[in-house]
This record gives structure tokens, sequence and C-alpha cells, in this order.
């Protein structure tokens, strides 16, 4: 398991493989800092765009989702013909470690001249794939949801369509607290993510209940994989709910441990990513009775959802999740972004972003122009008994997108 | 002839409930070429190995030109001038003769050398240390082969070389364990013969197993049996000895 | 209720332990037999969960789980034992060094084949329903499940501690595992047990993956995260001992889960001040494994001594070339000035990402020259020498965010800092010897990795950012970031200034290491190499001279992770990039594969590495077998690195010309090896 190593996927139609492109890049004469253009191909111009994801590493199960999202976008914006450009995708493995999502981004923006980039996942990836926008000037759609990727670290390059943290946490907190019980208990892994998810739905929930209990907190390591001792301290406390600030496969461990020790029958388990298909795929019927948030689900009638959906299950063969959604929609809105602008210039259609209101999966929702947030609305869910192998998920409450958002100067972005 | 070299005062080593070694105390005067013999299991090669250092002592002292080195490093006691070879040819295999040689010479001068020296000066720019290297490689007469690789050499010169080593260590007492085991008589003979040719100007001290050879050698023996030491003397009064003759002579020369 | 509670804790902890046991049995006697480090434990371990996927599918979990957990072991069983036939045999009586190699790339060949079969998705190992249900026997309550992994686990200890203690083959192989050389003195063939002991180690492992996969998830990483605790348990119950693996697998399962249980509860409280229980999950194994090594090398339960010098040998690359020193100095000469050369041809490609490809080369390059002293010179084997690449980086990090951005004081820095912390490990280190050495220096390696995480001063997880460095010193001099110039009209930037001042370290750092090779202080490094005990006994204090060659390695080591910081390719430094053991196994890898002990040759071998990999990775996905596969056949044919290519075609050209019939059976790259 090398991890400076890269691995795009050529296995796709519309992926032209990278030595491909250096020819064609070379037979136009493209010299300098490569590619502002790009090759061309027909009539129309094309634009490389670049998706960047966890294929393999701790993350490798949810980086395919949002690759699969953006290849779909990309299809569909070249068969469009609203479109007056083609794209052109070229991928890379971010591996969930940032020097080898670095040296991947460098070989998208400077060999593959990709000057609209989105992915990654874990926050320090995409923390660094901030700086390397703002750096060279390129426009980055990250995948992570830690909130400093839009807040403290945020730099006018950057547009997130995911939903972030913040948001998430407002959609559980308030729920939980007023309908699951009021003594909550706080697991959470010892990272950025987890501690951004404990110290906004703490605060949250303070917020909006007066008999909220704090009944006790207990962090494990990212990546650790026994969680016995944990569960069997929180089941022993006098806690209604446990909030779990962990994502991934530390979230599908807990679950499927919790479940086993019997903690899922005795208190609520609330988890802000427990909804999400590789968490239910993961953790089979352990996830039954769960409550997690749902920043998206197939069966939302919103904005132009359920065209998305039954393009993605044509191709698929099955529904899409969040991450598959969040690709679709961000190369969709760098498009969007660039008919917009009348360009595809990163600068012209980094103003035509900033601000402005785009029809999504998720319905209207703006790139706020204080920190490029998205304003999506969030949901939360019960994860019930399914009729395949994993847990199917009911919405159980909307929090429309402009109350789940604080200011941004709130989220520490100084733009 | 009369002052003392090497002295070693109630050396006693146990391993768990075995002694090995039960209270020995010798005495090697500057110059005397002293033998150690006794059957297996004597303790020949665990006092060997608690003067040269490989092993520290349960109890009891060692001196070495007047000066207590029990708790001395090996490394030091060469440095002090108590030089060893291995009964089993242990040289540089991968290195060429005169690096060989010259890497012991360069051990004598280690102290002379500053720490830039040391990193940056080429190994081959030292006069003093170039100068020792020649005189050893043609003590031991190996001159004409220097440069070809230890590994590749027969192994009487491997044999030779070893003892190349030990001699350019500038050592006071060399002390030499079993030199000849494995050999042939006349290889034996041209071994004895290279030693007492290099090394007859400096005290020796020789662990051995071939009674006749010790008995043509040395000044003085001591006869070591279950770990205690049971005679010493000249050979003739090693020869005479009732206790010797009973303990581990008789049944050999019968 | 906290009596109870305690209880829950020690059987979470006994749950854990159990696996750890399955896992280390296997390592530990594999080892203790064989001499083999086996980095494909977890591999294998994650195959027995791979496949017991498939043969629950179809069945069901009721009836699927319990053929899984007889069938699956014993494919993985006979795989390891394949395997030990095809690439183990032919090692035998070389450096267990080698085995690093060649079970590195098995890890990457097994990895990248379960990805290609089962894909990248986290699976859930169904388990019959009545064993995954809580239930409460005395206040107690666990799982069901908890009970069967510590019972089943209990009673496979037990049946492998009587095959091995009460069965003649068993006794053969205890035996065999204190002291090979006796039991082949008393005239049995050890070496027909070799496949055996693998193949059953594999089962084993296979039925740890299979419980555990039950217990959490199976996934694609899952090897790769217990493949150090289980050294640790190995090291820490003694390597070779049966006993020593299951005490140290429960010892390590219940001290990491009672310490995650009970850390930041509250001892005492004194006034205002309250005591409470340091968290130091991760941190504590290490810790007790250093303790244990410093204080009982072999083990708790260990029974070998120190293993012999010249037990096995390293291959090192220059040894017996065809090429005549002069060649050497001007092919060295044509490298250097085609690498300068170079930039120009990739402006005219127009393409600057290759120069970010070669940065990579250079700070790797000297990475491995770093590990080439002490291991291609002084004999040791660190394997955890990625510490002074990581705290080298970060220590640049540091200093340019709090102190000062010159590239000189930032350099200065990390190679200064390294060069202590190198002294440091080194004195507490060196006093243990072969593998031991190894896996002290992957603790103190793995104990920083878990401390860049507890500490804010370091960024935690996410790492350091916002970092610039500055070339010149003091207000003399330009940010890397501004400098650009122009050239027969094309932009040159921070990436072509970057490169020939990593091309110029590099340089000069392989003239520095060759000009200590051929100084006092290097010959002798190079005598310790050859024979230590000899060393010793011509009068040098051999510890002091491998400390020295450690500082001196470890700074170097620390330049390159402080060039690293400076790259301007480099925007963030992160634990995982820097610290994690992978690039420890990584390095040691590339300076084998290079040749070891030239100097030169690991310094080629981080080129072919990386440009290997950036080759074979933009025409597959699954490059990593590619590479894997290449580990495994240089291992076998081509043990002296890259460097011996040379002398290997030129002998079998000699054996061509001269083979009128009379073929020569002997491997001419192996034929010091017996």
């Amino acid at each position: 398991m090398s991890s400076e190593g890269t691995s795009p996927d050529s296995s796709v139609g519309i992926d032209r493989s990278r030595r491909q492109f250096i020819a064609a890049a070379g037979a136009v004469g493209v010299l300098g800092l490569a590619g502002c253009q790009g090759g061309s191909t027909g009539g129309e111009e094309a634009v490389t765009v670049a998706s960047l994801n966890p294929m393999t590493g701790p993350y490798s199960s949810l980086g395919p989702g949002q690759r699969t999202g953006a290849e779909l976008a990309v299809a569909e914006i070249n068969n469009n013909d609203d479109y007056d450009f083609e794209f052109e995708l070229v991928t890379g493995d971010t591996e969930t470690e940032a020097g080898a999502a670095q040296s991947e981004a460098q070989r998208v923006v400077q060999e593959e001249g990709a000057e609209f980039v989105f992915g990654a996942i874990s926050s320090s990836v995409a923390l660094g794939l901030n700086d390397f926008a703002a750096q060279s000037e390129h426009i980055y759609f990250p995948g992570g949801a830690a909130v400093p990727i839009t807040g403290s670290a945020c730099n006018e390059w950057v547009f997130r369509f995911e939903t972030n943290t913040a948001q998430i946490a407002e959609a559980i907190s308030a729920y939980s607290v007023n309908n699951l019980g009021n003594n909550v208990w706080f697991h959470y892994a010892d990272y950025a993510y987890g501690d951004s998810v404990y110290n906004r739905t703490s605060r949250r929930m303070e917020n909006a209940s007066d008999d909220y209990t704090e009944v006790g907190t207990s962090t494990s390591e990212l990546g650790a994989s026994n969680y016995g001792s944990f569960i069997t301290q929180i089941s022993n406390s006098e806690a209604d709910v446990v909030m779990l600030g962990m994502t991934g496969g530390d979230l599908v461990n807990f679950t499927n441990q919790a479940a086993d020790q019997g903690l899922t029958n005795q208190m609520a388990v609330v988890g802000p990513t427990q909804t999400f298909q590789s968490v239910r795929a993961g953790t089979g019927s352990n996830s039954v009775g769960t409550f997690g948030g749902a920043r998206y689900d197939p069966s939302l009638e919103t904005g132009d959802n359920q065209a998305f959906v039954e393009a993605y299950a044509s191709e698929n063969d099955r529904e899409p999740g969040n991450f598959a959604r969040v690709g679709y929609d961000s190369i969709r809105l760098m498009a969007k972004g660039m008919n917009e602008a009348g360009s595809t210039e990163p600068g012209d259609v980094r103003d035509a972003l900033e601000g402005g209101t785009f029809t999504t999966v998720l319905g209207d929702i703006t790139l706020r122009e204080s920190d490029h947030q998205a304003t999506n609305p969030t949901w939360i869910a019960e994860l019930v008994e399914g009729g395949s192998d994993s847990a199917d998920v009911e919405l159980l409450e909307q929090v429309p997108g402009s109350e789940t958002l604080p200011p941004a100067s709130d989220l520490g972005c100084e733009m | 002839m009369t002052e003392t070299v090497l002295e070693t005062d109630g050396l006693t080593k146990r391993f768990g409930k075995l002694t090995a070694v039960d209270d020995v105390s010798l005495s090697v005067s500057d110059g005397e070429f002293r033998s150690v013999i006794g059957p297996n299991g004597a303790g020949k090669t665990t006092t060997f190995n608690l003067i040269t250092g490989a092993l520290s002592p349960s109890e009891g002292v060692v001196r070495f030109k007047g000066e207590d080195i029990t708790n001395v490093a090996p490394h030091e006691r060469v440095g002090r001038g108590l030089g060893r070879s291995f009964q089993i040819t242990n040289v540089f295999g991968g290195l060429t003769v005169r690096e060989n040689v010259r890497l012991a010479a360069q051990s004598v001068y280690s102290d002379e050398i500053n720490p830039g020296e040391a990193l940056f000066r080429d190994k081959n720019g030292f006069e003093e240390i170039a100068e020792q290297t020649r005189t050893v490689l043609e003590q031991i007469g190996l001159q004409d082969r220097a440069d070809e690789h230890a590994e590749a050499l027969a192994y009487g010169d491997q044999r030779r070389l070893e003892l190349g080593l030990v001699l350019a260590t500038d050592p006071d007492l060399v002390m030499l364990d079993e030199p000849t085991a494995g050999m042939s008589s006349e290889e034996t003979q041209a071994t004895m013969n290279l030693i007492d040719e290099v090394l007859s100007d400096r005290s020796l001290m020789l662990i051995e197993h071939d009674i006749d050879l010790v008995m043509r050698v040395s000044d003085r023996i001591t006869v070591l049996t279950r770990g205690e030491e049971l005679a010493s003397g000249t050979p003739e009064e090693i020869a005479n000895n009732e206790d010797v003759r009973d303990a581990y002579l008789g049944g050999v020369r019968e | 209720m906290v009596a109870a509670d305690f209880i829950e804790q020690l059987l979470n902890g006994l749950t854990l332990g159990m696996v750890y046991v399955l896992l280390a049995a296997g390592l530990s006697v594999i080892f203790g037999v064989m001499d083999v480090i086996n980095f494909s434990h977890g591999e294998l371990f994650a195959l027995g969960a791979y496949f017991s996927l498939s043969i629950i599918a179809p069945f069901g979990a009721g009836t699927g789980f319990w053929i899984a957990i007889v069938v699956a072991p014993v494919v993985v069983g006979l795989i390891g034992a394949a395997i030990e036939r095809t690439t183990v045999r032919p090692l035998y009586g070389r450096d267990p060094l080698y085995h690093i190699l060649l079970t590195f790339g098995l890890v990457l060949v097994i990895n990248d084949v379960i990805r290609l079969i089962w894909g990248t998705q986290q699976r859930q190992l169904a388990v019959p329903e009545y064993l995954s249900r809580p239930v409460s026997i005395l206040g107690v309550q666990v799982s069901v499940y908890n009970y069967f992994m510590i019972v089943f686990a209990a009673l496979l200890a037990v049946v492998t501690w009587y095959l091995l203690n009460r069965t003649k083959y068993g006794m053969i192989i205890r035996a065999g595992s204190q002291d090979r050389e006796m039991v082949r003195n008393v005239g049995i063939d050890i070496d027909q047990y070799y496949t055996l002991v693998f193949g059953v180690g594999a089962a084993l492992a296979a039925v740890a993956g299979i419980v555990l996969g039950g217990y959490q998830n199976v996934n694609t990483g899952m090897g790769n995260s217990v493949i150090i605790p289980a050294f640790v348990v190995v090291v820490l119950g003694g390597l070779g001992s049966f006993r020593g693996a299951v005490f140290g697998g429960l010892l390590v399962g219940v001290v990491q889960t009672l310490m995650r249980a009970y850390s930041g509860s509250v001892l005492a409280t004194f006034g205002d001040t309250t005591l409470t229980v340091p968290n130091l999950e991760g941190l504590t194994v290490y810790l007790l494994m250093i303790a244990v090594l410093l204080v009982k090398p072999q083990g708790l339960f260990g029974t070998r001594g120190e293993e012999s010098d010249g037990e096995g040998e390293i291959l090192v690359g220059g040894y017996g070339g065809v090429l005549a020193d002069s060649t050497r100095v001007r092919l060295g000469g044509i490298a250097v000035v085609a690498l300068a050369l170079a930039p120009i041809a990739i402006l005219f490609m127009g393409d600057q990402y290759y120069l970010v490809v070669l940065n990579e080369i250079l700070i790797w390059a000297i990475f491995a020259l770093s590990l080439d002293i002490v291991m291609g010179y002084a004999g040791l084997v660190p394997l955890g020498h990625t510490m002074f690449y990581g705290v080298g980086a970060y220590t640049a990090a540091l200093v340019m965010l709090h102190y000062s951005q010159s590239v000189f004081v930032v350099l200065l820095g990390a190679i200064l800092i390294c060069a202590v912390l190198a002294w440091v490990v080194g004195s507490l280190s060196i006093r243990v010897s072969g593998v031991y050495f190894a896996m002290i220096t992957l603790a103190f390696a793995e104990l920083l990795y878990s401390a860049v995480f507890k500490f804010d001063f370091t960024g935690g997880s996410d790492g350091l950012l916002g970092f610039e460095a500055f070339l010149g010193l003091g207000t003399v001099g330009e940010s890397l970031s501004n400098i650009e110039f122009g050239l027969l009209g094309y932009e040159l930037g921070q990436q072509f200034v970057f490169y020939y001042l990593a091309l110029l370290i590099a340089v000069l750092s392989f003239l520095f290491a060759r000009r200590m090779m051929n100084a006092p202080f290097g010959s002798v490094l190079q005598s310790i190499r050859e024979s230590e005990e000899r060393a010793e006994f011509i009068g040098y204090d051999v510890n002091r001279y491998k400390r020295r060659a450690f500082v001196i390695s470890g700074g170097m080591a620390g330049l390159a992770g402080g060039l690293l910081a400076v790259s301007p390719s480099t925007v963030i430094i992160s634990p995982d990039q820097t610290l994690n053991w992978i690039h420890s196994g990584e390095v040691i890898v590339i300076a084998l594969f290079g040749g070891m002990g030239t100097l030169y040759g690991p310094m080629i071998g981080s080129g072919v590495f990386f440009g290997a990999e950036e080759f074979l990775s933009s025409y597959t996905d699954q490059w990593r077998l590619i590479i894997g596969t290449m580990f495994i056949l240089f291992v076998l044919f081509v043990p002296r690195g890259i460097v011996s290519i040379p002398s290997l075609v030129a002998q079998r050209l000699e054996t061509a010309n001269n083979a009128d019939g009379a073929v020569d059976m002997d491997e001419p790259e192996v034929r010091s090896d017996d």
C-alpha cells in the first residue's frame, strides 16, 4: 500500500488517457504552462475538469460514488446543446493522504491542464487542495464536509456544494434534544471532523432546549476498530441519546458493535452520516433504529433530483448516494457557472458562481457570496427495516436551507 | 622478565548453577609465552573471554599492566595493548587485505584523528597508519596480495591475515585462542613458526588443546580442570607434576 | 456497578486480545523458525475475511458462517504454503532484510488482487443471528459474539499449543524456533517443516480475519491496520515464543482497551486541580514495547538470544561489479549533467508536472541515501526511519510558520532537530541489535506518529498549512513563490528554482556520504558491517560508531523531510504523508531495490521506483500489482539491486560463452549466499 502514488481511473469511456492527452496537447502546440485551452475536439471548446477522489485508503468506499456522479454529469453536459463546450474529465486518486493528493492535484492541473477541480473527502486533503487552488488560481469544489474548508480556510477559488458539518448539526441537534431525549452522550473520533461535530451539535443542543444535559463524552482515535469499551461506558451512563462524531469505517464499526451489545435498543444512536449508503452497506440490519442527518436522499422531489436518480440508476444499476450527488452537481455547477459567465476562464467563472443561485438536485441553492458555501436544506432521518440487505432511510423532518447555515463570520471565513 | 603484564585475582564466572571458572589467579610476566591447557569444559575459553572482556566475571579482578581493567570495555582493552585472535578465522572478508590491516592500524591512531579528519580526510592519507600497514603486510608476507579481497585468500593466508590484524594494533600481550585448531601438522608447524616470527617480542597467552605443541613453545603452562587452576609451572614442572599426570596427561599419554 | 463496568471492559479487551493472539501466534512462530519478518501476514488475515464473504453469500449467515470459518482458513493456508514454496523458500539463509522486500511486494500484490476481485466498498460479514445479540450475565452486558470470539480463539490457541507441545512435528518446530542449528545438528531437516509452519500461520491469520470481520467490517485496509499491533505483540511476547504471543496478545488487547475506556477519567481532585488519566491511547503500547525491549530485549517470554553474527548475509550492491571505478564516476557525472539539463527538456514539452515528479525523486533519493549509511554500511536496519523524514518535515514547517522562512535556516533546523532525535533514539536502541533494533525504531516512529495527532502545535490530523519558504537569509533573498524569470521566452517559476536547489543538495549529500565512507570514520562502519565482533577486537567502540552513523543518517533524513516542506509542491504537511510506517518500509525497499551499500544505488532506486509508479499508474489501475511483482522478482533474481545488473549480465554472457555443455548450476547472484 504505497501512499505517494497515483491511480487515475481510466476505465470509463469519457476519460481520455493521460498519454493520449499529452499527445493531443503536443499536436496543437501547447507550450508554457500547459493547457489553458486544453486540447480541442470537434467544433466545441473542450474544458478539462478533474475529479480527485479517494479510491484507496480509509475513504475508498466513498470515493467511487463521487467519481461516478462526476462522470454522469460530464456525460450529460457533453450531450446537452445548452452548453457550447465539452468537458474532458481527468481523474486521480487522493488516497486520503495529503501528500498523494497534492501530487495528484499538480498532475491534473499542470500536466492535464485542468482549471476546474472537484473532489477529496478528508479534511486534511481538502484543505491542502484549497490552498493549492488559491496558489494556482483554479476553481475547486471540495467534497469534504469539515467546516473550515469554507470557514477559516476559505478562499475566493473554493466553492462547496457538499453540505457542511455545521448545516447537518443544525438539522440533527434540535430534533434530537427535543424528540429523542435530553441526556446526551457524545462519542467522537479524535480528529478535525469529530471535534467539529462535537462542537457544533453540543452548542446547538444547548440553544435548542433548556433541559439539555451533556452526560459525558468519549473519544477514540481515527481508524480505531474496537468500540466495545466505549459502548459499555455509554450503556452504563444515564444517556438517552448518543451523538456520534465519526464517519466511514469508524461509524460502521461502532454501529455494528453498538447493535451487538444492545446499545441501539437502549438509547437513540445518532450520527450525522448514519444515512450514508456506504455506512448502511457496512452495517446491514445493525443500523435499523438509529438516527442520522441526511444531506441527500434519492426519494427527494426537490429540484431535478428525480431525473438525476433515473439517469444514475440506469447507468449504474443502483440509486445515487450523497457522494454521487455532490460529484454530479459540483460538476454541473462548474458548467452552469461557465454558461452564466459566458466564458471558461476560471476568473470569470468564479465571479459568476459567487453569490449565484442555481437549480440543483436539492432545489434552488445559492453559493453564498460571503463564503461560497451552498445553502442546502438538510433532514433528520430514521433508519428502518429495508427490503434489501441494508436499512432504508425514512426522512423525519426537513430544515430549510435558509435556516441551516450560520453566518460566514461565525464559521470563521474572511474573504 | 620480572614485571607482571597480566594478572587475574580470584577470577570466577558462574552461569546459573554451573561454575565455569572458579577462583583462578594467574600472573603473566612481561615477555613471557604462557599457555593455558586443560580438557574440554575446563574453563579455558571462558577464562579467555573474561580476560579479553567478551564476558564479565561474577567475581574477581583482571589487572593489565598494573591497572584494574575488570570493568573496561573490550575495545578499550585492545586500545591499552591487549590483543586477541579468533579461533575461527574472523577477518573482514569483503574488504581488501590492505584495508583489513589498515583498519587495525587506524584503531591505534584513532585518538589522534580529529572529528573533521575522521569524517572527511582520505583514509589513505595518514602517513603513520600507511607506514604501519606496510610494515605489518611485510611481516605477514601478504604484501603481494594486498589488493585482493580477504575472502579470496587461501585458509592459511587468512590465518596469517588474522594474526596481522592483531599485530597491527601493536599489542603488548596477545591472546591466542587455539590458533591451530583444525590444522594439519604441517599447517600447525607453519602457524607456530609465524607466531614465533612476528609475535616473539610480545607477551603471549595461548589457549590450547594440543599438549605436545604447548610443551615445545611455552615458557610457562597453566593447567585448568573443572574451572580450577590445577597447576602452573615450566613445561618440565608440569610434565613431572603428579596431579597433572593423574588428572590430565595420564589418559592422553598412555 | 463499577465492578461490572470493569469486567465488561476486561471482556472487551480480551476479545480484541484473542484476535491478536491468533495473528501473532503464526507471525511469531514463522519468525522463530524461519527468521521471516512477514509483512504480508496482515493481507492473509484480510484474505480470510474476504473469502468468507464469498462463501457466506450463497449459504446465508446461518450455515455459511460455519462453513466459511472452516473452509476459508484452509484455502488461505494453502495459499500461504504456496507462497512459501515459490517465493520465501529461495531466500532462506539470507538476511531477514530480504524478507521485508519480498513480503512488502506480497502486500502490494495481495492487496491489489483483493481490490480487483471484491472491490473497495466496505462489506459486512454476516454472522448467525444468535451470535450477534446482547446478553447479560450478572449485570455484565456484552454481545454473545464477544464470548464466541474469546472461547473460539482460546480453543484454537489450546489446539495449537497441544500440536506444538505434544506432537512430534510440533516439538521439532518448537525446538527449531529456539535453536535451528541444534535441530539441524541432530540430523533433522528442519527446512521440510517450513511450508507447514507458513501454511498453518496463514490459516490462523485467516481465522482471525473472519472472527474480527464479523465483529467489525471487511475492508481493504484491514490488513494494514492490524500488522503493526501484531508486530508489537510478537516483540513484547518474545520472537518465536508461542506462550509469548498469547500473553502479549492479551496484554496489548487489555491495555489498549482499558487506556481507551479510562482515559480522561478523574483519578483524584485536590482543591481546584483534578488529576485525570492522560489520553495516551495509541502511545501506550509503543511505550510498553520500548520499555520491554530496553529491559529484556528478547521479549517477555523469548528464549532465543540475540541472533549471532553472520546468520544471514546482507548483499551489497557494488561488490564485485564489472564497471571500473572511473566508468562509474563518468556515469555519475553524466547523470548529474542530464538531471541539470532535464528542466530544459521539460520546458520544451511544456509540462511542468514532470518537474514535480523529479523533485519527489530527488527528495526520496536523499532519504534513501541516508538509510544506506546505516543499513548498507553500519549493518543497522531501522524499521522506523520515516520518523526522521517526518520530524524533519514538521520541524521545517514549524520553523517557517513561527521563526524564519529562510530556506537555509529551515533546513538547518530540520537537520539539527533530527540529529538530536537520532542521538536520543540511537542511544536507547543501539544496545539491541538485529531485528530488535528494527522493532524498537519502529516503536519510536509509531510513538511520534501517534503523538502528532494529539498536539495542537502539529495541527492534529489535518497537519500544518500556510507556510512558505524564502530563498535567502535575513532580508536578502526572495520568496520562492515570487521567483519567476524569463528564459528564451519561457516563464520559469518556483518549481525550477526548487528543482536546482534539490539537485544541488542531493549531489552534495552524495559527495558528503562518499567522502565520509572513504575517510577513517566510514571505513570503520564498513568493518562493522563485515564483522562487528572483529571490529570491536581491533579496538573500535562499535556502538559509538553506530550511534554516530545513526545521528548522521537521521540528520540527512531530516534534510530530506525539510526539503519536502520547503518544496513549492507541498502546501500541507500531514501525519500520514510523512510519519506513517509504510514510508519506513518504502525507503528500505527503495534502497534494496537500487542496491545497498553503494550510496548511489538507493538514489537510483528512488528514481526507478517513482518513475515506474508514475509511468505504470498512467496506464493501469493495477500498478501496485505490477510494482509488487517487480519487488518479488528482484529479491529472487537480482538481490543486489539495480546497480548489480551490469555484472549479472556480464556473468550470464560469460556463462553462455563457456557453456559447451557444462552448465553452471549455481545462480551467480546467490553465490556467496550459503
